[in-house]
């Protein structure tokens, strides 16, 4: 199968559009961001994030009751009995998810009123361990066995809460392989189902939110600067300086979007934006690539709108293909890959959208004016006088191998 | 034909790294995003320490006035690193001068307007203090994470006196953040006067000689079941005869009634600061102070050398966890929590579920695409892409690089990359066959003309890979090596393996005049 052969678009003709849809998409963007500010996660905004896995519905007006200043949401579908609480920062250092966590297993289980009652799914192992090894029910006595067989119960006691999610009856805890009746008698007695379990807590306090929102603005602008020095080097200087234009424009394209949908800036939204720095230009190195070449063999006199227009055209299918192949893995990573890199995905996949779009209309937007502030110096005319002009494509005729083979 | 068994001997090399063993069940390590666990980074505070070796030296400056019976000074901290010693009016400070050079080298002294002298510790040795502070604070919390029977547990200094923690596994991070944290400083010291429910009623029961060599500190108050009901106060002695670096060791053992305590024994010299101490204090309260509050404060009946317990309301965990950090060695300063991520292995469960179901099918999807673009290629490519795989997780397994869920992300993201690499080569082919060129020239001139252009794609996303891994913490570096490790792999895949699979067949001396792409 084949697509996009010989193909011969004038991107160059429609570049001011796209440059003026880039614009309105970014100013849309502005937009979002004056509306709504931008949407910090904890990672640079400190504060506290917790996600609690209730045994059945989540008791929504009690959280919210118990915890004032807190925003409270479902956490995945409703049926998934998860919620998930943001409390904003404290403006002071300390333990606040753990603190808070604590403070909810006391409110909401009655049990934990009584301390020598233990939660089986708010702790882990070595509490179950704990308790099963000292009253010892299935009479193992106290050596380093009977301490392994302990050990084991519990393990697979947790093991089972992990692949369950939660507890929401002691029954549960019996199908856990290696529990024998003996050990339920206990566990029964001595232990109950609290109703959360406490899937993920994060604590960031104020000093690291602010490093690490420095140590990010750094990484997008010092790797920006540092692509378009290596593309200076590799090429020239007007293709080093519509590199830079490009990242920029494909990260603020990523980022207009992340306002728009009013997502959360957090340190795997600042990952995917640095991907779409090393990534989105690759789409332009390969064009600039093609352009290079041409230049040293073309025959005939030619623009450099000529020479983008060709070099856009001929590494078109290529363009679409490689940019398709990445797009495909991220919508299967939006699709099935779950929450937790759900956002990032998606500002991948507009940051990739945006780097190919970019290739073929902004670049070559960008080269064209500095092309025209500096003279048309970029265009050739010098092989236009020479006597092959008949001969376009021909590379039989050019032996010359590329420097890099 | 070499080029053939190089490769399969790297995939052999590869596929052996990935078979799990006895050694190791798991060749990747999972991160704590996929295996649960808790990551904590924690401000060692050191001007803690500093302000330690400030009272002491404050101290030492007393003592050895009283010696020398030079009149009484009184001093006062200024700062963390400062204090001021102000002699009684009129009194001539050219022998406490003296004294400062022999016994205060690491301070610097001034004046004050006042008159009274400043003490004021060198920067050399607070910085000196500092570092030690640190290293002793990454040693005890090691000796305590050990004692845990966590796995792999990664203990580092940071800058800014910082300690990154990183415990895999770790289903109950209260409990362990409770251990690490607590600075189980031990002490065993006099106690004055009788209790009180407040601190002014507990001075008042201080004779007045003694109001100032006192301080005030709570402790539990028990009913005659010896159950909590409240906090007490008591006046507890200034000086510290006998402390926790004393100990030899400790453990859990049985109360009288079968309740869980604490039972420490003594090393050879500390049994016998304890012996004078209980020798010549029988028949008053000896209270035992961790971390500033009173444990238990028992009568003592006789002189006791190299035994001791720590009686109070432990649950059988609690008193494990106390004899578990009583051996650990007490923290030389307290500790903040700065940042806590905390994983349940539900959740981590969950997220490699969704991570694995994702890429199977991301990579299916991608086999599909380039099949049915580039039919026979594809197959080329395909293995290209599979050997790209077998090689980035076997490298991750040699290098024991973790796997977190944005290296998941960041694998199947550069098995899409990696068929760039094979676009560009083969629509480089293509092209050539349109103008006319052989199969096997077609190939050629494919290769090394896209060699180039694929070097320079792979630059730039490397570049952005090391500042992402520069950027990054615990996520999000696993995915930057992740990252690194699949664009090694995928040039040399799409040059080396592709290639060589294009000469296996499409040989040249069977000089080939069609191809499948």
């Amino acid at each position: 199968m084949q697509i996009f052969v010989n193909t011969n678009y004038d991107f160059i003709k429609w570049r001011m559009a796209a440059v003026a849809f880039s614009i309105v998409w970014i100013l849309v963007g502005a937009a979002f961001y004056l509306k709504n500010g931008i949407n910090w996660g904890i990672d640079f905004a400190g504060g506290a994030s917790i996600i609690l896995k209730f045994k059945d519905k989540v008791p929504m007006d009690r959280l919210r009751a118990d915890l004032g200043d807190a925003s409270i949401q479902q956490y995945g579908k409703t049926e998934e009995n998860s919620a998930l609480i943001r409390l904003p920062q404290l403006g002071r250092e300390g333990d606040y998810a753990g603190a808070t966590v604590e403070k909810l297993r006391k409110d909401l289980n009655p049990e934990a009123a009584d301390p020598n009652k233990l939660d089986l799914n708010f702790y882990g192992h070595a509490r179950i361990y704990d308790l099963l090894s000292t009253s010892d029910p299935d009479a193992k006595g106290t050596n380093d066995a009977a301490k392994k067989y302990y050990s084991d119960v519990a393990q697979n006691i947790m093991n089972r809460r992990s692949e369950l999610g939660i507890f929401t009856n002691m029954s549960q805890v019996s199908s856990a392989p290696g529990v024998t009746a003996n050990d339920m008698k206990v566990l029964n007695e001595r232990a109950y189902v609290g109703v959360f379990n406490p899937l993920n807590q994060e604590t960031v306090g104020p000093q690291v939110g602010r490093e690490l929102q420095m140590k990010a603005i750094w990484a997008v602008v010092l790797s920006t600067l540092a692509m378009g020095a290596y593309l200076w080097l590799r090429f020239d200087l007007m293709f080093g300086f519509s590199a830079i234009v490009c990242i920029v424009h494909d990260v603020l394209v990523s980022m207009a979007f992340l306002f728009m949908i009013h997502g959360e800036f957090s340190l795997n939204i600042v990952a995917a934006l640095l991907l779409v720095v090393g990534y989105s230009i690759n789409d332009t190195v390969v064009t600039y690539d093609r352009v290079r070449e041409n230049r040293r063999k073309l025959k005939q006199r030619m623009t450099l709108e000529e020479q983008l227009n060709l070099g856009v055209n001929q590494t078109l299918s290529r363009t679409i293909l490689t940019s398709g192949s990445v797009v495909i893995v991220l919508v299967a990573l939006i699709l099935f890959g779950g929450k937790v890199i759900h956002e990032f995905a998606w500002i991948l996949l507009i940051g990739v959208l945006a780097g190919t779009y970019s290739t073929v209309t902004i670049v070559p937007a960008v080269a064209i004016a500095w092309n025209n502030l500096t003279g048309r110096k970029h265009d050739i005319a010098g092989p236009a006088r020479s006597a092959r002009i008949e001969e376009p494509r021909g590379e039989a005729t050019t032996p010359r191998k590329r420097k890099a083979v | 034909m070499w080029k053939v068994v190089l490769i399969l001997a790297i995939l052999v090399v590869f596929v052996v790294a990935l078979v799990p063993t006895a050694n190791t069940p798991e060749p990747i390590k999972r991160g704590l995003d996929l295996k649960g666990g808790t990551h904590l980074v924690m401000r060692v505070n050191v001007g803690d320490a500093v302000r330690l070796e400030t009272d002491q030296a404050a101290e030492t400056l007393k003592t050895q006035a009283g010696k020398l019976s030079l009149p009484a000074v009184t001093t006062r901290r200024v700062n963390d690193a400062t204090f001021l010693a102000i002699p009684p009016a009129g009194a001539s400070t050219a022998e406490y001068e003296k004294l400062a050079k022999d016994y205060l080298g690491q301070f610097d002294m001034s004046r004050t307007p006042e008159g009274a002298m400043q003490f004021k510790m060198k920067s050399l040795s607070v910085t000196s203090i500092e570092r030690d502070t640190i290293s002793h604070a990454v040693e005890t919390i090691r000796n305590r994470v050990d004692a845990l029977g966590v796995t792999e547990p990664i203990i580092a200094p940071e800058s800014g006196n910082r300690i990154v923690i990183q415990l895999p596994g770790v289903d109950d991070p209260a409990r362990v953040k409770d251990i690490i944290k607590t600075t189980a400083v031990l002490q065993f010291r006099l106690v004055e006067g009788s209790t009180g429910a407040d601190a002014a009623t507990t001075l008042a029961t201080v004779p007045d000689n003694m109001k100032s060599e006192v301080e005030i500190l709570p402790g539990t108050r028990e009913d005659e079941l010896g159950r909590p009901v409240g906090v007490e106060y008591y006046a507890i002695r200034k000086t510290v005869p006998v402390t926790g670096t004393d100990l030899k060791s400790a453990r859990v053992q049985k109360g009288q009634l079968g309740q869980p305590n604490v039972g420490m024994s003594f090393t050879p010299d500390g049994a016998r600061k304890f012996g004078a101490l209980t020798g010549a204090n029988v028949g008053r309260r000896l209270a035992i102070v961790l971390d500033n509050k009173v444990m238990s404060a028992p009568n003592i009946k006789s002189k006791i050398e190299d035994q001791g317990v720590i009686e109070g309301q432990f649950t059988q965990q609690q008193a494990a966890d106390l004899a578990l950090v009583l051996r650990s060695g007490s923290l030389p300063a307290s500790l903040t929590t700065l940042e806590e991520r905390t994983v349940g292995p539900s959740l981590g469960r969950d997220s490699i579920r969704q991570g694995v179901l994702a890429s199977v099918i991301g990579f299916i999807a991608l086999i599909a695409a380039v099949l049915l673009y580039y039919r026979g290629a594809g197959i080329n490519a395909i293995l290209a892409l599979f050997l790209n795989l077998i090689i980035l997780l076997g490298m991750m397994a040699y290098f024991k690089a973790t796997l977190t869920l944005p290296g998941i992300a960041g694998i199947i993201l550069t098995l899409g990359m990696a068929v760039d690499s094979n676009v560009l080569v083969f629509e480089r082919i293509r092209e050539e066959l349109r103008d006319g060129k052989t199969v096997r020239a077609a190939i050629e001139q494919g290769f090394s003309r896209a060699f180039g252009t694929i070097i320079d794609t792979h630059m730039t996303t490397i570049i952005s890979a090391l500042f992402l891994f520069q950027f990054g913490t615990g996520p999000i570096k696993g995915f930057a090596v992740t990252l690194l490790i699949g664009l090694f792999a995928s040039v040399f895949t799409a040059f080396f393996v592709s290639r060589v699979i294009f000469d296996v067949v499409y040989k040249p001396e069977d000089r080939p005049s069609a191809i499948s792409i």
